[in-house]
């Protein structure tokens, strides 16, 4: 079942690639098409994904695939749902405010259960990547559309 | 002769040297730590570089590099568990001797034999790079494609259980590669009408993405299967010191080692596992007491050793000479030779020789750093290593790789591409697919691309000019020639593997 699904997205990303090589515009007198080397490494592609969907089907009935850990996948799609919401909320608020509220939360994920360590994170965590990346090397910190705690901070 | 005078600068370079000693000292700590790879450091430290002049960024890094490889024997010996991939090898006879109370002797074995043979791999590097540099010169666009074509099936083939699945991650680095304006007609490629999109996916993000988040995110997967607490293996006090005669029968199996990391390391994508693998094999088949090996031979620990730090140097000459990245380390250093706007490939020996030569004189002081600081005190690491507490350690690790993605460009699109390669990342890395040769393939892409269609501007847009020039045959027959090669071997395993299945 596995092989399968591996050989079904593979073959899915290879036609999307082959559709958006296609959407470039032929080349001009005297040139190469720009989308020659896309096109080519999508159809190399979508070759592999039929070996795979063939290697699937010679695989053997009695053959159940590996275990899976479907609590910790659940986990690992739950990091990445709040990276999603992290680097999102820099457009909104910042780079301070989404810091504080994150670093609890990851640092819950990875089995921190202290109160007085979580609460310690809201502070040291946005202080320190704010001193080390935004002061010393001088980065210009992202600006919050809704509300900028460093702005407000700074008045 | 030009290696001296760039030692000579590089050692009347206080800020120069301690760079050095501290990339030493980090690269010896991420390479000890079990799911720390020196890769992910050194993504992590990439956009800091970007305010450093390009020689302390170069061998800030390339030291990290060097020591992380040496520091993956740390684990392997004390605490079982191999810091990098190349150093389960070394864990076959180094956990052993640390078990019968004789880690500390290990250990020294195992830094003397790192140091022996990443100096060999250095010197050959210093000694063959300028003339491999003189042959890449004379090379056209058709030959230079075909050593990139080469470059992309030994990568995709060689390393990983799949051919299919390796084959399929680089031509998966190559289409993302493709994203964006076409250098050549500045048409629109997969930007599906976005704006970020049409600048394409940076280098620094996508390595960002997937050597740390990816791992951040196996790290929690990793974590809900481990079980138990690692311990460290103490020394009795006989088992901490070496002597020379104790030594003395390593020797030939650490110069060997040396010679045959240093063959590996010019292949592109092979790298240090297989090294010390083939060097551990060969050494165990030359020994006089092969009966002892696996069971806790000191040549055992000097020969893998050897043969992985052995890599690294030579492993620089086909990025350096024909800009081809032979590992993942590479393909970042690459990137920092890009950020700082130097072009790597046969002309950087034209434009920026006094610089390729002191990033030489660094990796070899580097080498000296790691050595000192492993033979007086790799046990002290391995305590520090011992108290990091993981559950503290990722989460700073995830946060970190925000900032760092960010401060690359200033660009929060960066951010967006570092947060999902994180996830495919780890999605590759579950489903057995090959994150080296899509970094790698990534990197390649351009100009691989810009020298396949100069070729068929040459030959008027017909492919026969890659068949009919000899050299660029070779490697297209070389690049066949290793898919076959593996194939082979496949079927060979799993022959053995049936018959052995049919015994049982």
């Amino acid at each position: 079942m596995r092989a399968y699904a591996e050989g079904l997205v593979l073959a899915l990303i290879s036609i999307v690639a082959i559709w958006g090589a296609w959407q470039v515009p032929a080349a001009s007198p005297g040139d190469t098409w720009a989308g020659i080397v896309p096109f080519s490494a999508s159809i190399a592609l979508l070759f592999l994904s039929g070996l795979l969907l063939l290697g699937a089907v010679r695989q053997t009935a009695g053959d159940t695939g590996q275990e899976q850990d479907s609590g910790a996948t659940l986990q690992i799609i739950g990091l990445f749902i709040i990276a999603l919401i992290y680097q999102q909320s820099f457009r909104w608020f910042g780079y301070l405010l989404p810091t504080a509220i994150a670093a609890p939360v990851v640092l819950y994920f990875f089995g921190v259960r202290s109160w007085i360590s979580l609460a310690v994170s809201v502070v040291l965590c946005p202080l320190i990547f704010h001193l080390i990346f935004f002061v010393l090397l001088g980065v210009y910190p992202p600006y919050g559309e809704v509300f900028d705690l460093l702005s407000w901070i700074q008045g | 002769m030009e290696i001296f005078p760039a030692l000579l600068s590089v050692i009347t370079d206080p800020s120069l040297l301690f760079a050095i000693v501290l990339a030493a000292a980090v690269g010896m700590v991420v390479g000890a730590t079990p799911g720390l790879t020196a890769s992910a450091a050194i993504a992590m430290l990439l956009p800091i570089t970007f305010y450093m002049s390009p020689l302390f960024a170069l061998a800030f890094l390339y030291v990290i590099g060097k020591s992380g490889r040496y520091g993956g024997s740390i684990a392997a010996i004390l605490f079982n568990t191999p810091g990098t991939a190349a150093s389960a090898a070394t864990q076959i006879d180094g956990y052993p001797l640390a078990r019968a109370g004789q880690a500390g002797k290990a250990m020294k074995v195992a830094t003397i034999s790192s140091v022996i043979g990443d100096l060999m791999g250095d010197i050959l590097l210093v000694v063959g790079v300028g003339f491999i540099a003189s042959i890449a010169l004379k090379l056209g666009p058709p030959e230079t494609f075909a050593i990139y074509f080469a470059a992309f099936v030994v990568i995709g083939s060689v390393i990983g259980s799949s051919i299919v699945k390796g084959l399929a991650s680089a031509l998966m680095g190559i289409l993302i590669a493709m994203v964006g304006l076409d250098p050549i007609s500045s048409e629109e490629r997969y930007t599906f009408g976005s704006f970020d999109l049409s600048n394409g996916v940076g280098l620094v993000p996508l390595m960002i993405g997937v050597f740390v988040l990816g791992e951040v995110f196996a790290q929690l997967e990793t974590r809900r299967k481990a079980s138990g607490e690692t311990e460290e293996n103490e020394s009795t006090a006989d088992g901490n010191s070496l002597t020379w005669e104790e030594y003395k029968p390593c020797l030939p199996h650490a110069f060997r080692g040396g010679f045959i990391g240093a063959g590996i390391g010019v292949l592109p994508g092979l790298g240090s596992a297989i090294a010390a693998f083939i060097s551990y094999g060969e050494g165990k088949r030359r020994a006089k007491n092969p009966e002892k090996w696996g069971k806790g031979a000191l040549e055992g620990v000097a020969a893998p050793e050897a043969a992985n730090n052995a890599v690294s140097g030579p492993s620089m000459a086909p990025l350096l000479t024909l800009g081809i990245p032979g590992s993942t380390i590479g393909a970042i250093l690459l990137g920092v030779f890009l950020i700082h706007g130097i072009q790597v490939g046969p002309t950087l020996f034209l434009t920026d020789k006094e610089l390729v030569y002191k990033l030489f004189g660094c990796g070899m002081l580097g080498i000296v750093a790691y050595g000192l600081i492993g033979y007086f005190g790799a046990t002290q690491v391995a305590r520090i290593i011992l108290k990091i507490p993981t559950n503290v350690l990722y989460p700073l690790i995830f946060l970190t790789a925000f900032v760092a993605s960010y401060s690359a460009r200033g660009s929060m699109f960066d951010v967006t591409v570092m947060t999902c390669a994180g996830f495919a990342g780890w999605l590759m890395r579950k489903y057995d697919f090959n994150v080296a040769a899509f970094v790698i393939s990534f990197v390649l892409a351009k100009g691989a691309e810009e020298t396949f269609r100069q070729s068929l501007l040459m030959s008027d847009g017909g492919a026969l000019i890659f068949v009919e020039r000899p050299i660029a045959l070779a490697f297209l027959v070389i690049g066949a020639g290793a898919i076959a090669f593996r194939v082979r071997g496949i079927m060979k395993e799993r022959k053995i593997a049936k018959g052995a299945l049919e015994d049982a």
